[in-house]
């Protein structure tokens, strides 16, 4: 059942991925990043019952912790960047290039 | 249920430089809520400097009257070694010397909240307002720079990592001039931070998997001993590298690096490209010589090549740049190429080790200097509209304001690594190493990709002195004592470092001696 | 048994929700795909004997996370459907097909393993999950967690430099608002009463209604400019309203 677990786990990191390769806007971009915590969360969680220690719980606890920090800075920063531009796309925000 | 809990031992005075800084920032909040505005810079300023010199203090007293431990603090979750006591000190120096740039002109936006271009910034700017809030977020992200490189567990790392970067985001955004600039380098240096963090965290889960703890000493012990599930620790030690190659900017996880160096304020500029180097640096050699030891021989090819295609990228396409800021990028990418080459020469025998981590150490003291002091200069080279960002406007410093112009090159030169400066001695440490270490064909690459960043650097420095100053040319800025402090301070160091290195050396090797704590 | 068909339901439930994330067009089913997988995941977490964890999933990620995603959205126009024109040629395809090595190298690497049976969690969990956890999160990992107080300063700190305007001037009182409406009255003879309401004689108070006054005519104040304009647009314009603003055209 574990190996179910985990390539569950990693097919779900692995979407993200993709996601965060392919999509413009940058809230979807952050969703996807989010989607690929979660599947670590999933690895961790699996992997505690595996080894039979709560360690692994323990940190998939911390990452939620990280997350909900990353996320409110994430956000803050693609406001501002939307009420100077109106736009969330990251094709948009390229005056940056080489 | 029996209720009890062991209460946790926590060593507070190995600790204290660290606990230090975090209640600084602390404080910084605090006063941010309580002090009226007019007030706040003149606590902050003080405050922020203070906290620094006293965690420095207090490292140099752990490491000199108190010896260094051989045991991990806190529970097992620092380890406060030789290593990381030097590197503790370095980040410590080069966070002082970055805050007295920060505080040195107006380079942070007046009203982060204010649309570029509106009448609110307008009328924010019309009575000065200011973030002083940017003091702490410094002091938390030094304060990340400092557990990083100490983090005994992955765990701990990957909080260090987290605290390190959230504040650097947001202080990428809060440029003054070149607004739209500084926030779109604030978005793509989350998203991609966040993007890599992940990675990161994934390696941590197999690598838990592999070894059924997260501590770096358990899985090392576990690499040797755990049969059957070699995949697991292979794909989670190349996840996990991903995530450390993409905070020191090594190719192929470079592109950040430009676009993030030129969009902040310079001072941020100068934080990062000196304390999250050097705190990233001590990570990754703390997680792959410690944790992943026993797995050298499957490493090592892989960053022998991350290190040569990091030299040339970071080296070639310097020599395209037209903007000041991304070409001090690019040149902190090829340095971190340097700097791998020190990271793959490990040998079977500990001495070995401990001459390739004295050059890396030594290596990262050196450019940590030279490079703030760089991008102070850049802060007082101006136009109009902010920073003379484009190089063409660098035609003709040298004989506008020489002295300037002399102390620049002097910094390029060190970058090259020209005799005489600490860069030549930096290079020679590292570069030593790694060929004892049998990696002779990865140095003649490095000597190379050096030759080839000479060559550009030359080329700026043809450029200041031996081209005609243009009529409207850029103006030198009379500098604040903070910043004059901050360029006679590299100067000092780089010129010390370059020609009498033996003490620092010396100090680097006995911190490298002992190695890491297991 | 059990386990398994909850793990399947849910695997597949999962992996469309998070398809579902990547390519559907609005941002709004995104983040409510994303919600799907979070729920689903807290469930897997409460059948692999991690309650605490559940919960505390539902809690931040579906609770506090996903709703602070759908704020931003709402902030940002929740219309605002992503342009799904390439701007890098071939970038899409390349992204998934590394996308799918990935997860073939990923999937593959971990299906191959040789994992034994499970340890369980019986033996560690034996004073119940929450103290456990504690016991773990208060002794050897003290220090991150006492860290990750820095994170959440950072947060608060950084969504008030970011977001937080401090007001300048002091906030305008009641009585300079009715002032500078006279003011303004005076100078241009712009109405100081508020704009009339439906009206004692009206039958309806949707807004495209126009109020009436006590002669039962229509009160040019209360008629909305744009509804009336998309009215007009589609003939759907009451003819006594159209009168009025005909009037008005006039009078100018």
């Amino acid at each position: 059942m574990t190996t179910h677990y985990l390539v569950l786990s990693a097919l779900l990191f692995a979407i993200g991925g993709v996601g965060v390769l392919v999509r413009r806007n940058a809230i979807v971009v952050f969703m996807c990043v989010e989607l690929m915590l979660n599947a670590c969360n999933l690895a961790f969680v699996t992997f505690a019952r595996q080894n039979g220690n709560l360690d692994g719980q323990v940190i998939a606890f911390f990452v939620m912790i990280v997350a909900a920090a990353e996320v409110v800075i994430g956000l803050a920063i693609i406001v501002t960047i939307f009420r100077t531009r109106r736009s969330a796309s990251v094709d948009d925000a390229s005056l940056l290039k080489y | 249920m029996n209720g009890t809990i062991q209460a946790p031992t926590i060593e507070y005075a190995l600790l204290a430089p660290m606990l230090v800084v975090f209640g600084a920032a602390i404080v910084g909040v605090l006063v941010e809520a309580f002090a009226p505005r007019y007030l706040r810079s003149a606590i902050h300023v003080p405050l922020t400097l203070l906290s620094l010199a006293g965690a420095f203090a207090l490292t140099i007293w752990q490491a000199a009257a108190k010896g260094i431990p051989t045991k991990a603090a806190a529970m097992g979750a620092v380890a406060v070694d030789g290593p990381a006591l030097f590197i503790w000190g370095t980040i410590l120096v080069l966070a002082f010397v970055s805050v007295l740039l920060i505080k040195g002109e107006d380079h942070f936006v007046a009203a982060a909240s204010a649309v570029p271009g509106s009448a609110e910034e307008e009328q924010a700017l019309h009575e000065g307002a200011a973030h002083s809030e940017i003091y702490p977020l410094v002091l938390f992200a030094v304060g990340g720079m400092l557990l990083f490189p100490a983090a005994n567990d992955l765990l701990v790392a990957f909080v260090a990592l987290e605290v390190m970067s959230l504040p650097l985001y947001l202080l990428c955004g809060l440029a003054r001039r070149r607004r739209l600039l500084s926030q779109e380098a604030a978005v793509k240096y989350f998203l991609l931070g966040a993007f890599s963090s992940a990675f990161f965290l994934y390696g941590t889960a197999l690598l838990y998997g592999y070894a059924g703890s997260i501590d770096l000493a358990k899985i090392s012990t576990a690499v040797g001993s755990v049969g059957g599930q070699d995949t697991l620790l292979y794909i989670g030690a190349a996840m996990l590298g991903v995530g450390l190659l993409f905070k020191i900017g090594a190719a192929p996880f470079q592109a950040w690096k430009p676009d993030v160096y030129q969009g902040a304020p310079t001072p941020i500029t100068a934080l990062m490209a000196s304390g999250t180097l050097v705190a990233a640096f001590g990570a990754l050699v703390r997680v792959f010589w410690v944790g992943l030891g026993g797995l050298d021989w499957d490493w090592r090819p892989v960053l022998y090549g991350v290190a040569i295609l990091t030299m040339v990228v970071g080296a070639v396409l310097a020599i395209t740049q037209t903007d000041i800021k991304r070409m001090l990028a690019y040149s902190s990418i090829a340095h971190g190429g340097f700097l791998l080459v020190g990271v793959i020469a490990t040998g079977k025998a500990a001495a070995q080790n401990a001459s390739a981590l004295s050059g890396i150490l030594f290596y990262l003291v050196a450019y940590g200097f030279t490079t703030v002091g760089a991008f102070a200069v850049v802060t007082m080279v101006r136009d109009a509209g902010g920073e003379a960002w484009h190089l063409s406007r660098w035609a003709g410093l040298g004989k506008r304001s020489p002295l300037l112009a002399g102390i620049f090159a002097f910094f390029l030169l060190a970058f090259a690594g020209i005799p005489l400066t600490s860069g030549f001695f930096g290079k020679y440490a590292v570069f030593q190493a790694a060929v004892s270490g049998g990696a002779l064909p990865l140095v003649i690459v490095g000597v190379v990709a050096s030759a080839v960043a000479a060559f550009f650097y030359v080329r700026v420095i043809v450029l200041m002195f031996f081209s005609d100053p243009a009529a409207d040319g850029p103006s030198i800025v009379l500098p604040s004592r903070g910043t004059a402090a901050v360029v006679g301070l590299a100067v000092l160091a780089t010129v010390v470092l370059g020609v009498y290195p033996q003490p620092v050396l010396d100090l680097a090797h006995s911190a490298a001696q002992s190695l890491f704590v297991r | 048994m059990g386990e398994s068909i909850t793990f399947w339901v849910l695997a597949v439930v999962s992996v469309i929700a998070a398809l579902g994330l990547v390519f559907s067009r609005r941002a709004v089913y995104s983040a409510l795909m994303l919600g799907v997988v979070m729920l689903s995941l807290a469930v897997l977490y409460a059948v692999q004997d991690a309650p605490f964890l559940a919960a505390v999933q539902i809690i931040v990620y579906t609770g506090a996370v996903m709703m602070l995603f759908l704020f931003v959205l709402m902030l940002v126009g929740v219309d605002s459907s992503d342009s799904l024109v390439e701007t890098i040629r071939g970038q899409r395809f390349w992204a998934i097909v590394a996308g799918l090595g990935f997860a073939a190298l990923l999937g593959l690497g971990i299906g191959n393993t040789l994992i034994a049976a499970p340890k369980g969690l019986a033996v560690a969990n034996q004073n119940g999950n929450v103290p456990s956890l504690a016991e773990l999160i208060f002794t050897r990992h003290v220090f991150a967690f006492e860290v990750t107080s820095a994170l959440l300063i950072t947060a608060a700190l950084g969504a008030m430099v970011l977001a937080h305007r401090e007001r300048t001037e002091p906030k305008p009182t009641q009585r300079d608002l009715s002032r500078a409406r006279f003011v303004e009255f005076g100078r241009h003879g712009k109405n100081p009463a508020p704009l009339p309401g439906p009206g004692t004689y009206a039958r309806h108070n949707a807004i495209d209604m126009p109020a009436l006054l006590p002669d039962g005519t229509v009160s040019p104040l209360s008629v909305n400019r744009v509804i009336a304009r998309h009215e007009a647009e589609e003939g759907t314009l009451a003819p006594e309203v159209a009168q009025i603003l005909q009037q008005e055209e006039e009078g100018k």
